[in-house]
């Protein structure tokens, strides 16, 4: 009973709250009315297509291609490996300096959620089976063993469920499912574990082991993949490796060629002035494509174009592409430094590095959180763009689904682009969190007053 | 006030700044010695805080020779790094970094520059804000002070490096009245402790009571010196008179 008075009282509060803010006077309740109808028809078709009329066979049955493309099945541990240590670093990094645990936890729930449902209820549309082949050829006879889908039923998510549900449940929830359930678990975990150890925040050993964890991540993501061609590097796979370390060089490189632009030598603001202005000048499109064909014609410079892998290429791009852009943002930031704090960090003897790195840098950057924020959802949605230049990112990825498999894509097209659109909301929602929880914990700190 | 002068420390001989084509100071020739007290008045472009600037080169100046403690300055790295850690400065505006607590803000500079161990630089900058009389806020951010606060914290970030001669811009001007007397409190405290000090201010009470000199500025150039008896009771200049009878009588 005691229990019933909180909620009773929560009900209470709703009931005054909606009285007091959406119908306090009657053209208000006109629109909240209104705008309640627009909501339940727009969701009621939305839902209505989801668990019924759409076709996710197609989406069903190759949602491996959509992950990781044709990586090979086998050495499929050499990512998870990564994606377990890279969410662990990354969600102990957060609980350590952001430490925003309410709101982070919200997010990774939502994101779990509509994942792992959606997912597992399309493996209700699957069968996974082992074959056997027997190849013969010259006299010899070769035995090909493997695990294959086949599509048991096409059509809604609701369904399967429902399928399910009536035979008491047989979740099918093995293979890549219970290791990204793992994933999230994992980055719940880390960021509650990282609020732990936030009260050593300031100790150089910590900063020391987290800065050596991130430095060593990119290494380790190389040699993880020593033996295994790039042209398996596709779908969400490829988009992420460029987009984080294109996007991680960017951030370095803007950073420099920012602080290039408040130089005292004239020859070195020259330069990246230039630089800025050239990259900036032309579409990421034609600088793509401009690596692509990137030959041997610079021969005089002594660098074989050619020889670079077209994938490590395309990073380079992201990157300088990139960071042209984080260094205007930055730029602004450095702008919006008062004078007082280069006077007062010269007067206490700082050199010009030490001035920039503890007293300018970290507040500019501060200032400008949510435009870096921006650029990095922009340039993970310009992974798009590597459909253009021949590489099989997840918008190519589906294409090809769509068109090698013509007798059970018929009329999927909008539901596999619907995925991909999903994928790419998921990583720009995420993005878009973290810039807000590290201005919000970042603003902890109130401004001098001045 | 006065007090047991030393060694010479800080010698200005025809020091002339321009900007452009305004001219800040015009040939300044001073000699302040250990332990004094000097207090720069005049009228606002006068060229005081341009002449304190000069000191620890916030400004390079154009003619004219600069000597702080037998080191004279120079385009030279290496003495501008060993002229800044050797004079303290304390803004109008404070200039404390707001990203950093209290006890960083003191800490950083010895940390960095002079490679002081952490536990080393935390115990003086606690022992630093006991002496300025706000020990309890170590842990806060500059934002989160009063503006009296603030200037006293700048005052310990300053003190921090172990300054030879310390100056002061107008470091009362942005507080409010009742907040002035705790930073003046902190000044004299500090001066009574045998630190050089270079004022700039409107106090004309501190000035009175503290300064073993007076100097006052006009036009880029100093027009009167002299002890600050003499400079209140008997000043010899029209100019000074003039001064000091505008802003001793509203």
């Amino acid at each position: 009973m005691t229990r019933d008075i909180p909620v009773q009282i929560s009900i209470a509060r709703g009931l005054r709250w909606s009285r007091a803010n959406l119908f306090n006077s009657r053209v208000n309740s006109l629109l909240t009315i209104f705008a309640l109808l627009v909501a339940a028809v727009l969701g009621f078709v939305v839902l209505r297509f989801v668990l019924f009329d759409a076709n996710w066979g197609l989406v069903a049955i190759n949602r491996k291609l959509f992950f990781v493309g044709s990586y090979p099945a086998d050495e499929a541990f050499r990512i998870w490996i990564v994606v377990f240590l890279g969410a662990a670093l990354a969600s102990l990094t957060y609980g350590v300096w952001i430490g925003r645990l309410r709101s982070y936890l919200l997010t990774i729930a939502i994101v779990a959620v509509i994942i792992l449902t959606f997912g597992l209820g399309l493996e209700f549309q699957i069968r996974e089976f082992e074959f056997t082949n027997t190849i013969e050829s010259g006299g010899q006879t070769t035995v090909v063993t493997g695990i294959d889908r086949q599509l048991i039923q096409s059509g809604g998510w609701a369904p399967g469920w429902l399928y399910a549900l009536s035979f008491g449940l047989a979740v099918p929830f093995g293979g890549p499912w219970l290791l990204l359930a793992g994933v999230f678990a994992v980055l719940a975990a880390g960021a509650v574990v990282g609020r732990e150890l936030a009260r050593w925040r300031e100790s150089p050993i910590l900063r020391q082991a987290f800065g050596a964890a991130w430095v060593l991540l990119i290494p380790l993501v190389v040699v993880l993949q020593i033996g295994i061609s790039t042209l398996h590097w596709e779908s969400i796979l490829l988009d992420f490796l460029v987009f984080a370390i294109g996007g991680f060089f960017s951030f370095v490189i803007g950073l420099f060629l920012a602080l290039g632009r408040f130089s005292p030598y004239r020859a070195i603001r020259v330069a990246s002035i230039g630089y800025i202005e050239t990259v900036r000048a032309a579409p990421l499109l034609v600088w793509l494509l401009f690596a692509t064909f990137l030959q041997d014609e610079l021969g005089p410079l002594g660098v074989a174009f050619s020889s670079i892998d077209l994938v490590f290429r395309v990073m380079f791009v992201f990157a300088f592409f990139g960071g042209a852009y984080i260094a205007e943002v930055v730029r602004g930031g450095l702008q919006s430094i008062p004078r007082g704090q280069f006077e007062a960090s010269d007067a206490i003897g700082l050199n010009a590095t030490q001035k920039y790195a503890f007293i300018i840098l970290p507040q500019a950057i501060k200032a400008v959180i949510p435009a870096i924020i921006g650029r990095f959802i922009a340039l993970w949605k310009d992974t798009a763009l590597l459909a253009a230049i021949s590489l099989v990112n997840t918008l190519e990825k589906a294409k090809k689904v769509l068109a090698g498999q013509s007798d059970i894509a018929e009329g999927a097209f909008f539901e596999v682009y619907l995925i991909v659109a999903l994928i790419y909301w998921v990583v720009s929602y995420l993005l878009s969190r973290l810039g807000s929880a590290a201005e919000s914990r970042l603003g902890e700190n109130p401004r001098q007053t001045r | 006030m006065s007090h047991q002068l030393g060694e010479e420390i800080v010698r200005l001989e025809g020091v002339v700044k321009r900007f452009g084509d305004f001219t800040a100071l015009n040939g300044v020739d001073v000699t302040i010695r250990e332990r004094e007290v000097v207090v720069i008045i005049g009228p606002s472009g006068s060229g005081k805080s341009t002449l304190l600037r000069t000191i620890n080169q916030l400004e390079r100046h154009d003619e004219g020779r600069i000597v702080v403690d037998g080191t004279e300055l120079t385009d030279d790295a290496r003495t501008l790094t060993k002229i800044r850690t050797e004079t303290g400065m304390v803004f109008q505006s404070f200039n404390l970094f707001p990203h950093l607590t209290v006890l960083r803000n003191i800490t950083l500079a010895p940390q960095k520059v002079r490679h002081m161990p952490q536990r080393e630089a935390e115990d003086l900058a606690r022992s630093l804000l006991e002496r300025v009389g706000i020990p309890e806020q170590a842990e806060k951010f500059p934002g989160q002070l009063s503006g009296g606060q603030q200037q006293r914290v700048a005052i310990a970030r300053a003190l921090a490096m172990n300054p030879k001669v310390m100056m002061f811009d107008e470091p009362t001007s942005a507080l409010d009245p009742e907040m002035i007397n705790e930073v003046l409190r902190a000044m004299e405290e500090l001066s009574e402790s045998g630190m050089t000090m270079i004022c700039v201010t409107h106090e004309m009470g501190f000035a009175r009571n503290v300064a073993d000199r007076v100097i006052f500025m006009d036009e880029g150039e100093i027009v009167e010196i002299g002890t600050a008896e003499q400079f209140f009771n008997n000043p010899r200049r029209r100019r000074t008179k003039l001064f000091l009878d505008q802003i001793l009588t509203h």
